[in-house]
């Protein structure tokens, strides 16, 4: 990612995951929340070029099989300049996604995801993407906006806003290089013109090699166990005491604890209290 | 006429389930609009029974109200209506609505 | 230029039933070595339910397990697709998530092309094939249909559950091996509603479903998917379809009236094909359609292929469409059997025939010792009365059975 912002154009980078979730690549295509991506993307270039003589670039990236190439190109017909696909199957972890996402968008300012792809993955790629570029990310965004302001570098300010638990929101604002995830219900993809549906028929997409066979590993599919809690055994004179002591019956037992920490020690202490609660190997 | 004959023993499952079975890339606008007003003197009612996606449904004070998102885009209500004006019937926006898969 | 205004082509579509393709053999031979069909269609069942009997007749042959082959079942997605993409790769440039809104009209008031619900999305063309099924707006709007052919009376519904088995479990209940499969036309089995019922073969699914006179549906209280759930529980039905998923529901529109609802299939500038202009076969034994909308979408290509050559794209221009309609099965067939569909959906032939036919087997094979065998005629002549059936009444569709049929 070039970390000098031009002043004249800048890039965003839109990344797609292609899913294929019934097995018949015609029903197959990308999540609504990346479409908003795409849609995010028109709109925050629109905001970046209104009263300028630059054009934003919009590079669409998707992974995914040749089938990919239809949902690509119905984002070249709705205005996107570039379009590249990686070669690669849905179901690599997402640090591999993010690498081969990251050495596709070498050259771009912003980048805008979906927050979850169409087989609800962990939504962690843009994460591991951001890390990736070194960038600052800002995820799971329910409003954007560029309202013109620019930091002393001359980069364009993105106000955006993030959902909470509890109904709370919480506003960021994001200067490039950053990743952006966006819930699907901020915007809603344009419907291509029929020319520009006609042309993008033709349209040549970038193909880019994925990771090497070495590099893909096959994920072992288990059902879900929660992971045994390590008890110590019961302590006390009587069967009744020890079975009491088993199963807590009686006994009022809380593992809430208030600290006031800075974030390096409350991580540690964590931590500390997952091994010492038995969720993590002492 | 009505069937008697053995039930088999397999679970009928709900109206839900079946037509949960079927993909609709619902659209945000709704393609078929019903005007209840027109049908709070209608007793005849057909689109509630002949509907086959089952999306008429008699309110408690005489009306209908439409769900437009699990259509089959058929035309069997407009046909079996006979109430001038009371469905406004359109296809849903290109690439929307039902999309068949095994049939 | 091909419109879809489905995700892909054939994602809007559905049918009852079974494809007949020999109508591809012109342009793709030995098409049967890559369509995507489910099963041949070997046997052929019609059957006659009444709420406690069946009679069926059912035929076998293994020559319709072979090339050239005869009908198939195929998930029209597939069939359709495939389709589809045979004329892209013939050129023709396929547009799809696109749906046609209205006729575009030079200053003459000349049909000229199509408004689609794209943006900047008008396509002005020498000439518009309306193929935009069963409802086509296009050819209500283009004011092609006359006083009473788009009533309701006109129309059936289908709909049909698809219902997943293993395949064996399917080649085991229906008696058949590897691609062979069978369709069974049900007359009664509608709950009362004028109709029919159907039961196909897939590879691993069954199609399972009844076709229902729209005003009638209507004024009776059961609804579709109850109608259907009664035909599966019928004891003839019922061991064939148990314990499968269902795995998609759905419902389409039959124009079921044949000739008489057909509209005038040419104007300046525009044809219309396939369901569009009431194609579908619906005459009892006959039960057709994607033939008659493949050929007739061949024959308006052509005829407007013709047209442009000739520099003549108005109705006149276009004639070459209803020539070629007339000189083939499209019509001939169509107007040979103008009177089927009435006959069909009539009330003797849908409630009082089949009581009849039934009873009457259900005694003739009755073994009632020490009473003798009745005579046949007897027989007849009691359960005709029995169902209400006037010797006049039978006389007279026997008479318009044979010149529809005949």
């Amino acid at each position: 990612m070039s970390t000098d912002v031009r002043a004249a154009t800048s890039t965003i980078g839109v990344c797609w995951k292609w899913v294929d979730v019934e097995g018949d690549p015609r029903r197959a295509g990308v999540s609504a929340a990346d479409q908003a991506a795409l849609e995010t993307a028109f709109s925050i270039a629109a905001s970046l070029d209104a009263g300028t003589d630059s054009s934003t670039e919009i590079t669409v990236v998707a992974l995914g099989p040749v089938a990919a190439e239809q949902a690509l190109r119905g984002a070249l017909a709705a205005g996107a300049h570039r379009a590249i696909r990686i070669d690669a199957s849905a179901h690599l972890p997402s640090d591999r996604v993010a690498a081969a996402l990251a050495d596709a968008l070498d050259r771009v300012d912003l980048v805008v995801c979906g927050d979850y792809s169409a087989d609800r993955g962990s939504g962690s790629v843009p994460a591991f993407l951001a890390a990736e570029l070194d960038a600052a990310q800002a995820l799971g965004l329910i409003q954007i906006s560029v309202d013109g302001r620019v930091t002393a570098e001359g980069a364009p300010v993105v106000r955006a806003l993030r959902r909470l638990d509890g109904g709370r929101r919480e506003q960021l604002t994001v200067t490039p290089p950053a990743v952006l995830s966006v819930e699907g219900s901020v915007a809603t993809l344009r419907r291509a013109s029929l020319p520009a549906e006609l042309l993008a028929k033709q349209a040549a997409i970038a193909v880019l090699p994925g990771p090497s066979a070495a590099e893909q590993h096959a994920d072992t599919i288990r059902p879900f166990r929660p992971r045994p809690r390590v008890v110590p055994a019961p302590v006390g004179a009587g069967a009744l005491d020890r079975i009491r002591a088993l199963t807590e019956a009686g006994a009022t037992v809380s593992h809430g604890e208030t600290v006031t920490l800075d974030p390096p020690e409350a991580a540690a202490r964590i931590l500390a209290a997952l091994r010492e609660w038995g969720y993590l190997e002492p | 006429m009505v069937l008697v004959s053995r039930r088999p023993e397999w679970p009928e499952i709900s109206f839900e389930e079946r037509i949960g079975t079927t993909r609709f890339d619902v659209h945000e606008r709704a393609h078929i609009v019903v005007d209840g007003s027109v049908c709070t003197d209608c007793s005849t009612r057909e689109c509630i029974v002949a509907c086959p996606a089952n999306l008429f449904v008699p309110t408690a004070d005489g009306g209908i109200v439409f769900n437009y998102e699990q259509c089959f885009e058929c035309g069997t209500c407009y046909l079996v209506c006979n109430r001038e004006g009371a469905i406004t019937w359109t296809y849903p926006e290109g690439g929307h609505g039902v999309v068949f898969a095994r049939t | 230029m091909l419109l879809e205004r489905g995700p892909f082509a054939g994602s809007k579509n559905m049918y009852g039933g079974v494809v007949y393709p020999r109508i591809l053999d012109q342009f793709h031979p030995n098409w049967w070595e890559e369509v995507p069909i489910q099963r041949w269609i070997t046997r052929r069942s019609t059957m006659v339910l009444t709420a406690t009997q069946a009679m069926t007749v059912d035929f076998r042959t293994q020559a319709w397990g072979e090339p050239p082959y005869n009908g198939a079942t195929a998930y029209r997605p597939d069939f359709d697709h495939w389709l589809a993409g045979k004329a892209e790769a013939d050129g023709a440039v396929l547009v799809t998530s696109t749906t046609a809104l209205g006729l575009l009209r030079d200053e003459a008031g000349r049909i000229a092309g199509v408004r689609t619900d794209r943006p900047d999305g008008d396509i002005h063309a020498d000439v518009v094939i309306a193929c935009d099924g069963v409802n086509s707006f296009l050819a209500k709007e283009a004011d092609l249909f006359g006083p009473g052919q788009t009533e309701a009376g006109n129309y059936t519904v289908g709909v049909k559950e698809t219902i997943a088995l293993p395949k064996d479990v399917i080649d085991e209940r229906f008696g058949v091996r590897d691609r062979e499969g069978v369709d069974i036309e049900i007359l009664g089995g509608t709950g009362g509603v004028n109709g029919g019922g159907f039961l196909y073969t897939n590879l691993d699914t069954l199609a399972v479903g009844v076709v229902l006179k729209l005003p009638a549906l209507g004024a009776q209280p059961r609804r579709p998917e109850e109608i259907i759930a009664d035909l599966k529980a019928h004891a003839a039905i019922a061991p064939l379809v148990e314990g499968g998923t269902i795995v998609e529901y759905s419902a389409h529109l039959i124009p079921e009236a044949g000739r008489s609802m057909m509209p005038r299939l040419t104007t300046d500038g525009m044809l219309v094909a396939g369901d569009a202009a009431a194609m579908c076969l619906a005459a009892g034994i006959w039960l057709e359609g994607v033939n008659f909308a493949m050929a007739s979408g061949i024959y308006a290509g052509e005829a407007a292929a013709d047209a442009l050559r000739a520099g003549d794209t108005s109705a006149a221009g276009l004639a070459g469409y209803e020539r070629r309609l007339g000189d083939t099965f499209v019509l001939r067939d169509h107007e040979k059997l103008r009177r089927a569909p009435g006959l069909v959906l009539s009330d003797r032939v849908q409630h009082h025939y089949p009581q009849m036919i039934a009873n009457v087997v259900e005694r003739v094979f009755r073994v009632e010792n020490p009473r003798p065998k009745p005579g046949f005629r007897r027989i007849v002549r009691e359960e005709r009365k029995r169902a209400g059936i006037g010797l006049r009444d039978l006389a007279r569709d026997a008479w318009a059975g044979i010149r529809s049929f005949g």
